[in-house]
């Protein structure tokens, strides 16, 4: 789906849409949002990241990768190690940690040069629920912390402590908030360039078949390997991120009901590898997943599980990004409309 | 060379319920070509009812066993008809919507029963095997494992649902064309592995803790095994049950039960890059 090249200030004026909506976000403080929302709009951006992770290689490949959550746990403990026995603070830790998950991610790579479809997803899978027991157990619980996890101080802790008392937890809150969209943003922006480019369109070929994809000259195995790259550090930096705002890091990462599921069902209900799709639903999802607690308390994931599971039954191919398509054609329509008239 | 003896006694043990459970697994697996991710759900689903039965509502155990067993077969083919049989063309599908349910099982038994252990109670007694204390519940599960591989040997060879069901294995398309429903046969493997599941369950949770994600390491056990052995081989899943079995104890008797969890991982990577269609399987 390469898009012929555009002069200069037509792509700017594409882009002005995105551009409006992201500053109308970023804005929200400003306009008096704060406090715990504020917390889950944070959360929801560096989600954003996984989702985008999720929908990046497994949306437009299908190799389903459910591993995930070890991307995103063994980033998250990375730093957390780095802080306890390497003595780095985390604002410096969160790169190399990222290095050192997506160095380790490839363990959920290397099945795929074997097998395929189920196979590969299973053994995915095998990776989060095995790292969730190991780092709870002996030997590795005395390094790691068992089921407490690892303290340590959290992301501008130190500037904050500077601060009068009453201005500390605003000020975190508020630098927590800009960095998360920050990250969201530009993990959008590259998501989008890389699925929608040349490059995107090979990643589509091996989803729709592989042998095919193969006897046209595309270098399979390649393409995997940089989208599998890209795609686990978009879920490193979430796992980093993530542990650096929310100390401790505990095995609650590793769990896939956490750190897998509401990604996974913002991938199918925004439609697979649109990277729009998912990225809307995923605020969705996690917004809905807030206000779902006044309603059925603790029993919010399985009324997502079970969500997910009409939803990959009845609309595999995702609700949201048909709906954006429809909304832009209305608008696009009325704008015309308007100039018509003018 | 008494821990030698431990990993001996103890490796078979755990090799004949791996056999069971993964016989369960394989059939499924075989039949609609797809692993099912809610196959552990069954065993921690049959371990709670029975303990709630038990424990909770006093129900005597000869009454709780049978009732436990019905109520996994039925979730079983209700598994079947919610999560495999709609998406058994679509792997992916299949995969999120058998693995959603896994959690679901597990989310369930996290909010309802907690995170402490449960148990069932046992056989009681010890006897001596290679010099080697051992609980008299090990034999009684060695010994009705050992019956139901025979009966499920006797049920897949001796019999016509047998054949069928390994028809469908062997080729959905052909077997239709020789007069077999494959979604009855589906229906068929889903009950007989429910059962499997449920009884491995109420064999092995007296001997180890039952908590909300204890159905995992049969599962990744069992599809290691499946790997291992090739898939449809009944052979195979035999060998490759005792190689996972005496494996499995050997680390744990050398390296702690932590590090044994990465047993199934190791072994399907190594069958994988070595011999990807498993000890017994044929090739395409």
């Amino acid at each position: 789906m390469a898009f012929a090249k555009q002069s200069g200030l037509r792509r700017a004026k594409r882009l002005l849409p995105a551009l409006a909506v992201a500053a109308a976000y970023a804005a929200l403080p400003a306009l008096g949002l704060g406090g715990y929302w504020l917390d889950v709009l944070t959360r929801a951006n560096i989600f954003l990241l996984i989702a985008l992770s999720l929908d990046l290689y497994s949306g437009t490949t299908f190799y389903l990768n459910l591993g995930v959550p070890f991307t995103v746990g063994t980033s998250a403990y990375a730093l957390a190690v780095l802080n306890k026995y390497y003595g780095i603070p985390v604002e410096y830790g969160i790169l190399p940690a990222v290095l050192v998950s997506v160095a380790l991610s490839f363990a959920i790579f290397l099945p795929s040069l074997r097998v395929r479809g189920a196979y590969f997803a299973i053994l995915s899978l095998l990776l989060p629920i095995i790292a969730a027991g190991l780092v709870t157990s002996l030997p590795l619980s005395l390094y790691l912390g068992g089921e407490g996890g690892i303290h340590y101080p959290r992301l501008l802790y130190s500037y904050a402590m500077s601060l009068p008392v009453s201005e500390r937890l605003p000020y975190l809150r508020l630098s927590y908030f800009y960095i998360s969209v920050a990250a969201a943003a530009i993990a959008f922006a590259v998501s989008y360039k890389v699925a929608y480019s040349d490059f995107g369109f090979m990643l589509r070929s091996i989803g729709q078949d592989e042998l095919l994809a193969e006897a046209s000259g595309i270098d399979t195995l390649r393409v995997k390997l940089v989208g599998f790259t890209i795609s686990s550090f978009l879920a490193a930096l979430a796992g980093a991120l993530h542990a650096a705002m929310t100390p401790p890091v505990t095995a609650e990462v590793f769990v896939p009901a956490n750190t897998l599921v509401p990604p996974l069902t913002a991938m199918i209900l925004g439609g697979m590898g649109t990277i729009v799709g998912p990225a809307v639903a995923n605020y969705l999802v996690l917004i809905v997943y807030e206000f779902l607690w006044g309603v059925v308390g603790r029993w919010r994931s399985v009324f997502y599980m079970s969500l997910l599971i009409v939803l990959v039954l009845l609309k595999p191919q995702g609700v949201v990004f048909y709906v954006y398509l429809r909304l832009r054609k209305a608008v696009a329509g009325m704008i015309g409309k308007i100039r018509r008239g003018a | 060379m008494e821990e030698l003896k431990h990993v001996l006694v103890f490796g078979l043990f755990h090799s004949a319920t791996y056999l069971v459970f993964s016989l369960g697994f394989s059939l499924i697996f075989g039949v609609a070509r797809l692993p099912n991710i809610s196959y552990g759900a069954l065993y921690i689903l049959t371990g709670y009812i029975t303990y709630a039965l038990i424990s909770q509502l006093g129900v005597p155990l000869y009454l709780a066993i049978p009732a436990s067993i019905l109520a996994t077969i039925a979730a079983s083919l209700a598994i079947g008809e919610v999560a495999i049989k709609p998406a058994i063309r679509f792997p992916v599908s299949m995969f999120i919507t058998t693995m959603a349910v896994a959690y679901i099982f597990e989310e369930v038994f996290r909010i309802q029963m907690g995170l402490v252990p449960a148990t069932l109670p046992y056989y009681p007694g010890t006897t001596f095997v290679l010099g080697i204390p051992v609980s008299n519940h090990w034999l009684l599960v060695v010994g009705i494992c050992s019956l139901m591989v025979l009966a499920l040997l006797a049920f897949l060879f001796k019999t016509g649902t047998g054949r069928a069901i390994r028809a469908v294995a062997e080729s959905w398309e052909e077997s239709m064309r020789l007069g077999v429903n494959p979604l009855r046969v589906l229906r068929i493997t889903l009950l007989v592995s429910g059962l499997y599941a449920a009884l491995t369950s109420i064999l092995l949770v007296p001997l180890k803790a039952l908590t909300p994600t204890a159905g995992w390491t049969p599962l990744f056990a069992a599809f290691a095994i499946v790997v291992l052995g090739g898939l449809g081989s009944v052979l195979g899943t035999a060998v490759a049950s005792l190689i996972y079995g005496f494996a499995e104890q050997l680390v744990v008797f050398t390296l702690g039960g932590g590090i044994a969890r990465v047993v199934p991982l190791v072994l399907i990577v190594l069958v994988l890059t070595f011999r990807p269609h498993g000890l017994f399987g044929r090739g395409e």
